[in-house]
């Protein structure tokens, strides 16, 4: 260890000491009679020592350190393969900050430069469903993570892997100010731990090494979920002791948990001896290899599949895709597999949202249901996000992607040839209705083809159009669109879709979209974002963030000028009242003045092109965009749509 | 009574008509003229198909329909569906009701049937006839039609709502559904939206036009 910092005075010290001096002199306690309160009565308070008010003297006070903790953290993170950390400054990590850019040479990680840490967490979150694990995020532990809560809350519904390490000085008398002590937290998890899977606050650097490697192993683990490790103040800026033995922990994940041996048999003779199974995935592939083994599934069943699209489960255009029937097939079939379902229970359920609240099964009596989830492994209290309980007959607590080859080989191993060549008449039936959907959806797609504002079907046909002959990917949720890219383009790689948000919490789809286009960078893919109005509003800065980062993206507005579904939803509530629906619009819509979308897309450096509202003019202004994405830069086109 | 194109009738059906007719083939439309009339069959003799072939024991001696775990019959008197999507519905049908194949009922029969359905909506004090469409089109918006079903009337999936432009049911059983909504559409008093403003919202939804047929339509042919 350097000379000069075997002698230096920590520099927490020399503020704590100046500031206990000064408080010394300034808040003695007094009694009423206006003698000072403790110590012997009548005795004299001892003044304060020169050393206590004024720190150590500048002749023997050292103010640098070659090496802090800051750094061997920085080693840590290193260790665990994170490409980027995506942060909005904050003092409480100013350590950290300044190890990864210098120290680390700002490479593994990329500092990624965020307007608001619910911007952080979800391009976290939109990049791990992606690359299939974290990137890092720093975060203020007070209002950095109460700013990224909701974000974290999305990522833990939707089972992904974020990894957030958040700034705190834990020790009182080690912060320097006021806006220290405002920023500052006992126990900096609590607000969020509701929604993570682990977190921890080390007392030491060795202590922060195995919680780090620790924290990666279990966010990695199915079912996946965000973790928070705290990184205390002290602990980043103070010198490395010199005696202080430092190692990384290796790290091993854990192989995902696969089904009981025995129970896959049960699931599979069900399966075989079906008149009517259907397959229902929701986040069942986590990986490319996940769509693999659900065709092989399907294909070997020949059963149908609904897509839930909590990911990229199975081709749209496979025949076995027979999601747009799924109400049909759930009230038709005898077994039915969910696989990795976040709402077994409601997916075989129809509701009625009037006064009295009804809901009937849609599923005949006797209907065998099997459920393979690594959700039955990880439960929490809380927050409901676990849904309404599912009468299942077969419930494998497992990860349902680890879990599939061997359920399909053990349906391969009980199929005779009778009974296969039952199941290829099946498939083709399948393969007839999922021709006829398609052709349904063409014709429900030309109603209102030339309408404006832009109907959602013709801004997803004019998008199909230019982007269908590159390596693209679709890195928004369809949901509010009707779905159209799903019932209209051709999804067959894992890659081209992200699925939804987990929890519902608007604002995710715009830092989600601009993480998965940092994922798809390095590959050189076309990144393709439909973009809601509402959502971007919560924090547009992350436009900022893909032009500063040169993160090819190309965005189209989905721009209804309303959070429509909450126009609905008071709807919902006059009607039910008989007191009209005109004012439904009060608190509800974002149309007077209708946001200028493109202007707001310019100022933060991006081509921007609209409002659009002839449809014939959307196409051309998209291609127009195509070109500034191809060149490695965002583009937004904004186009004023019907309101779903 | 309406007569399907040969090319709607001949086509083959799949299985989503429950889904509501928004994903129904579309019928051939009558002009906004001549579709006031709706000539739907012969209720009497549809009286009598209801009678005799089961209806009544899930749907009620009115068609009210029973809503239970065990029946889930809706409400069909008078249907909310379009007279080609009730058809696809009773040859195809989703859930617990069991199919009724041309043996069982031929299509004049289900005609007459539909008539008989139709005709049990309650009488409405309006006619779309001498209705204001341009006035309906004001209030398609500003009652909130619009939010669930576009505002050409195109329907949406994420919405649950039906396709309605142009509509293709008898004012009386449009105006049925509006008050008393089966399923998840928000009710409509007669003290939110008078008859005659749902006459005036009908006549402009048989104004909307045509869509546009797919194979028309380059970019939906890739």
């Amino acid at each position: 260890m350097p000379k000069s910092q075997k002698a230096s005075v920590k520099r927490r010290d020399f503020l704590k000491k100046a500031a206990m001096g000064a408080a010394a002199l300034a808040a003695a306690p007094k009694l009423a009679d206006g003698k000072p309160a403790g110590g012997t009565p009548g005795r004299p308070v001892a003044p304060v020592s020169p050393e206590a008010e004024f720190g150590t003297p500048p002749a023997l006070e050292v103010l640098t350190a070659d090496r802090t903790g800051s750094d061997f953290m920085v080693d840590v993170i290193k260790s665990l393969g994170f490409a980027y950390v995506c942060a909005n400054p904050g003092s409480a990590f100013r350590g950290l900050h300044e190890s990864v850019i210098n120290y680390g040479g700002n490479k593994d990680p990329e500092f990624i430069t965020c307007c608001h840490e619910e911007s952080s967490v979800a391009m976290a979150h939109g990049y791990a469903k992606i690359e299939g694990k974290p990137l890092a995020v720093f975060a203020h532990g007070t209002v950095g993570i109460q700013h990224a809560a909701m974000a974290i809350y999305n990522a833990y519904c939707d089972r992904v892997p974020v990894y957030i390490i958040a700034g705190n000085i834990l020790d009182a008398t080690k912060r320097i100010n006021a806006v220290e002590w405002v920023h500052s937290v006992q126990d900096a998890a609590a607000m969020v731990r509701d929604y993570l899977k682990w977190d921890d606050l080390p007392l030491s650097l060795p202590h922060f090494a195995e919680s780090a490697v620790r924290a990666y192993k279990i966010a990695m683990t199915p079912p996946m979920m965000p973790v928070l490790l705290i990184a205390d103040g002290e602990l980043q800026e103070n010198p490395i002791p010199d005696d202080l033995p430092l190692a990384i922990p290796k790290l091993a994940l854990a192989a995902p948990p696969q089904g009981d041996s025995g129970a896959i048999a049960e699931a599979a003779r069900l399966l075989v001896a079906a008149e009517s199974p259907l397959i229902i995935a929701d986040r069942a592939a986590r990986t490319p290899v996940g769509l693999t083994r659900l065709i092989e599934l399907a294909e070997t069943l020949q059963a149908p599949v609904i897509d839930q699209m909590g990911r990229m489960n199975f081709p749209s255009r496979h025949p076995l895709n027979q999601t747009q029937r799924s109400r049909e097939l759930a009230c038709d079939a005898d077994v039915i597999l969910g696989l990795e379902c976040s709402d077994f229970w409601g997916a075989l359920h129809s509701f009625r949202d009037q006064i009295h609240r009804t809901s009937l099964p849609l599923t005949k009596p006797g209907v065998k249901l099997i459920s393979i989830t690594a959700a039955d492994l990880f439960s929490k209290s809380n927050y409901q996000d676990f849904q309404r309980f599912p009468q299942v007959d077969l419930d494998i607590a497992a990860d349902a992607e680890a879990t599939l080859p061997s359920l399909t080989e053990s349906i391969k191993s009980q199929l005779t040839s009778d009974r296969k060549r039952v199941l290829q008449d099946r498939g083709a039936q399948f393969a007839v209705a999922r021709q006829e959907s398609l052709e349904r959806a063409r014709e429900a797609a030309g109603c209102a083809w030339d309408a404006s504002p832009i109907s959602t079907a013709r801004l997803c046909a004019e998008l199909w159009a230019q982007i269908k002959d590159y390596d693209w990917s679709l890195v928004s949720f369809t949901t509010f669109v009707n779905r159209w890219p799903q019932r209209l383009w051709s999804f067959d790689k894992y890659h081209q879709y992200i699925g939804g948000h987990g929890g519902a919490g608007i604002g995710y789809g715009a830092p989600a979209a601009v993480g998965a286009a940092l994922a798809h960078r390095k590959y050189g893919r076309l990144s393709v974002n439909i973009q809601c109005d509402g959502d971007l509003m919560y924090a547009p800065g992350v436009l900022w963030t893909a032009a500063h980062h040169r993160i090819p993206l190309l965005t189209v507005m989905h721009n209804n000028r309303a959070y429509h579904q909450e126009v609905m939803q008071v709807q919902i509530m006059a009607n039910r009242h008989s007191r009209g629906v005109d004012r439904a619009g009060i608190g509800t819509t974002l149309d007077d003045p209708a946001v200028d979308f493109s202007k707001l897309a310019q100022s933060m450096g991006l081509h921007a092109e609209g409002p659009i509202t002839d449809p014939k003019d959307l196409g051309p202004a998209i291609r127009r965009a195509l070109a500034v994405v191809k060149r490695g830069e965002p583009a937004l086109i904004d186009a004023y749509t019907q309101p779903r | 009574m309406r007569i399907l194109s040969p090319a709607s009738a001949n086509r083959p059906r799949s299985r989503t008509f429950g889904a509501g007719f928004s994903e129904a083939p579309l019928a051939l439309l009558c002009c906004a003229t001549l579709a006031l009339a709706f000539p739907v069959g012969n209720p009497q003799k549809g009286k009598h198909v209801f009678e005799t072939h089961g209806c009544p024991q899930c749907h009620g001696n009115q068609g009210q329909g029973f809503s239970n775990a065990q029946t889930q019959a809706p409400r069909i008197g008078p249907t909310r569906l379009s007279q080609t999507a009730f058809v696809g519905f009773v040859r195809h049908p989703v859930g617990r009701m069991p199919s009724y194949p041309s043996q069982d009922i031929s299509e004049s029969e289900l005609a007459d049937l539909y008539g008989f359905l139709q005709s049990l909506a309650p009488s409405v004090k309006a006619d779309p006839a001498s209705a204001n469409a341009q006035n309906g089109q004001r209030l398609y918006m500003s009652d909130g039609c619009y939010e669930c079903h576009g505002k050409e009337g195109q329907g949406s999936t994420q919405t649950g709502a039906s396709r309605i432009g142009p509509i293709q049911i008898p004012f009386p059983a449009f105006v049925a559904y509006i008050r008393e909504p089966s399923a998840q559409m928000p009710p409509y008093s007669a003290k939110a939206v008078s008859d005659a403003d749902l006459a005036d919202i009908y006549a402009f939804l048989l104004t909307r036009p045509q869509s546009t047929p797919a194979k028309s339509i380059p970019l939906l042919n890739q």
